[in-house]
């Protein structure tokens, strides 16, 4: 058994007096899709932010790719801060996509995507623009290279932005609620690109409300509520019936909304 | 009006017209560039330092340009800053300009949508290249509304210069409707040349935006 | 016209020739101005904040009723309203006063100084605070005004009761800061020879040769004016969302 892409122990985050998230101890293995679900306000956005250092964890132990996170232990056992370049070089093998695609609105798409390959990779120009292309085409966007994102809708936007993370060939792509933000009608064109992926074997943790797709697509699947993990096993194991109340609960807002396909 | 004294004025006219433009966009530049150190120092120079600027540019932005002007050119030599009015002019501008650059900037950077500078972090981008690649762009696409404003306010100041001597446009005119008694007419030709000015300003500053909205909008 | 030539050029603080090599080397000194000056400087500051004050009350009202003319129905007058605009938008205040205080006396009208300057600062703020409210009419959820017309109120009390109020509501920040501009703007009238803070300062700067001291103080009670302005201001917001 190879060791695990991403391994969290005893994470823990704090807002102020708000404890965001407590205890949580996960493996996201390669090669497998893993799904972060649960409640708002449940923490699984903050614990994706933490596994991109977005956010600082203030206790336990992150480690990706065998590397530690942010922080590691000293000496002594203490909680050494990791310099900031040691983070940036750990953060190379994760890719992320947000939420609000946070594409670059100055740059058209072609260009967002090749930013990176020029200026961290620091590819030259032809074959980053040769990369970017390829990786446009891998999200079905080849025709678009030349847009802007002000052109492009929702479901285009968040491709580009998909195709700008794979560009830097990551081991792990990290998803932050990836569809909320759009339309409905808009949301299967990057469902079915994350999906392709997963297919081609990366390594994902997704942070998202489609049930659905977490249903069918992930090998893992983490039931978080309040900061703290509920459930965490295959889709089966944890949507085996009876369900627990407050999993009942929760799901009872996706059943109407196309969600039965979950195995019983 | 007497058209032979029209013709006669004309060189006259041309050349204040001509120090209006040499105080106005060379100082709206430095303004610009001050702006820019101004709010990046701000941004990037720590607690003491952004707190220091905060007091300092409020003064600046809280008194009036006239005063300044005086400051700088009749206070000037006792601290050993020479200036002739030209001097004075150009610094008074680059300096009140600056001021209010900062403050534009400054709410240019912050309307910079944190997720973009994150996407940046996470494609790896120091923050030097953030800083080049992403913040600078987008800020100055967020304030070219505000920095035509300014630039039209600027230009409108140019005419206290006159009050220092400068020989620019103002001077220039009510000189000369002073000398033929002609002051109404002259007043009058004065402030339809700025309302032009400031028209043909305003103008291609829509024109620049509705070039940048495909740009802008996402 | 002589009197042009004393408006437009200077005579506040010395020459350095004038005063000689001297002016060059000497230290810069530590005493203050004495209390003589500051009184007038004080007394300055009292013309300069009742000029503002008057004139941004009346450009509010003289606003009010140009916004009015932008929003009219009849195409002459939206016009005519947004000539008025954009004119006193796009002219320096500096060349404005020169023209009213010129104007008035070529067509007639004696009035003195002060009013020419108060006239020609009105004008000028009257333009500004005339988009201001504009800018907070168009503001107004266009939803609210719906619903008022589905509960059967009539066009005026809909003006009078939604429109109104809440306009004024979304302006105050911006006509507050539009009287710190105008209170700015007042110095120019020194150029007219009234007496303000700004003239006072000049006075005081040429006849101690201290200039430095002397507009600086002047810069400190415009911030001091300033700082009272904003803080009325919120104190009026604040007062008007209370009585929500």
């Amino acid at each position: 058994m190879t060791a695990p892409a991403l391994r969290m122990q005893g994470v823990g985050k704090s807002f102020g007096a708000h404890r965001v998230l407590d205890g949580i101890t996960l493996d996201a293995r390669q090669g497998e899709v893993t799904c972060l679900i649960g409640p708002s306000g449940s923490g699984k956005s903050t614990l994706l932010r933490c596994m991109a250092f977005l956010e600082q964890h203030d206790t336990g132990w992150i480690e990706v790719l065998g590397q530690p996170l942010g922080f590691a232990p000293g000496p002594s056992g203490q909680r050494l801060r990791l310099p900031t370049a040691e983070v940036a070089r750990v953060r190379r093998g994760i890719g992320m996509v947000f939420q609000q695609f946070n594409l670059w609105p100055h740059m058209t798409a072609l260009g967002n995507v090749m930013e990176a390959l020029r200026l961290v990779l620091r590819l030259p120009r032809a074959e980053a623009e040769a990369r970017a292309r390829a990786n446009l085409a891998r999200v079905d966007l080849a025709n678009r290279a030349g847009h802007y994102p002000a052109q492009l809708s929702g479901g285009q936007q968040q491709r580009v932005a998909i195709a700008r993370a794979l560009a830097l060939a990551p081991k792990i792509m990290l998803f932050d609620e990836p569809t909320s933000s759009l339309d409905p009608e808009l949301t299967g064109e990057v469902l079915r690109v994350m999906r392709r992926l997963a297919e081609d074997g990366m390594t994902m943790v997704v942070v998202t409300h489609e049930i659905g797709f977490a249903a069918q697509v992930a090998q893992h699947l983490v039931f978080l509520e309040e900061g703290r993990i509920a459930l965490d096993g295959t889709p089966a194991e944890v949507f085996r019936r009876p369900w627990p109340p407050r999993l009942a609960g929760f799901l009872e807002g996706y059943l109407d909304r196309g969600a039965a396909l979950l195995a019983d | 009006m007497n058209s032979a004294l029209l013709l006669d004025s004309l060189p006259a006219v041309a050349a204040g017209f001509g120090v209006t433009m040499l105080m106005w966009l060379p100082g709206l530049s430095l303004a610009a560039l001050l702006g820019l150190t101004l709010a990046l120092g701000r941004q990037y120079g720590g607690r003491a330092m952004d707190a220091v600027l905060a007091l300092l540019l409020g003064a600046v932005r809280g008194t009036p340009f006239l005063v300044q002007l005086f400051l700088l050119y009749y206070g000037g030599p006792f601290i050993g800053l020479t200036l002739d009015p030209a001097e004075a002019g150009l610094l008074g501008l680059a300096i009140y300009g600056g001021a209010y650059f900062a403050e534009i900037m400054r709410g240019g950077f912050l309307a910079v949508p944190r997720g973009h500078v994150e996407a940046a972090v996470m494609a790896g981008l120091s923050p030097a290249q953030t800083l080049r690649r992403i913040l600078l762009p987008e800020m100055a696409l967020l304030i070219l509304p505000a920095g035509v404003n300014m630039a039209v306010v600027l230009m409108k100041e140019t005419a206290v210069l006159s009050i220092i001597t400068v020989p620019e446009l103002t001077m220039v005119i009510t000189g000369i409707g002073s000398s033929t008694f002609a002051f109404t007419e002259a007043a009058f030709l004065l402030a339809v040349t700025y309302w032009v000015l400031t028209e043909a300003t305003g103008a291609a500053g829509r024109a620049m935006e509705r070039r940048i909205a495909t740009v802008r909008l996402a | 016209m002589a009197r042009l030539g004393a408006c437009l050029l200077p005579h506040p603080g010395p020459l350095p020739e004038e005063e000689g090599a001297a002016a060059h080397f000497r230290v810069l000194s530590a005493t203050p101005l004495n209390a003589t000056s500051f009184a007038l400087l004080l007394d300055g500051a009292l013309i300069t904040a009742a000029l503002s004050t008057v004139s941004v009350l009346l450009g509010f009202a003289i606003g009010a009723l140009v916004c009015t003319a932008q929003l009219s129905r009849i195409r002459a007058v939206r016009a005519a309203g947004a000539v008025y605009v954009s004119f006193f938008r796009g002219v320096p205040l500096l060349v404005q006063l020169l023209l009213i205080y010129n104007l008035l006396p070529g067509i007639g009208v004696n009035v003195p100084g002060t009013v020419a300057a108060l006239v020609g600062l009105t004008l000028c703020t009257a333009a500004y605070q005339a988009e201001i409210l504009r800018g907070g009419f168009l503001a107004v959820p266009p939803g609210l005004v719906e619903a008022g017309q589905m509960v059967g109120l009539s066009p005026a009390l809909i003006l009078l009761r939604i429109r109104v109020p809440l306009a004024l509501r979304l302006t105050l920040p911006s006509v507050v800061n539009e009287a710190v501009l105008i209170l700015k703007a007042s110095s120019l009238v020194s150029v007219v020879g009234i007496a303000d803070l700004t003239r006072t300062a000049q006075n005081i700067a040429s006849s101690t040769y201290r200039p430095i001291e002397a507009f600086a103080a002047a810069g400190a009670l415009y911030l001091v004016l300033n700082a009272v302005l904003i803080g009325g201001g919120g104190l009026l917001g604040r007062r008007m969302r209370g009585a929500e």
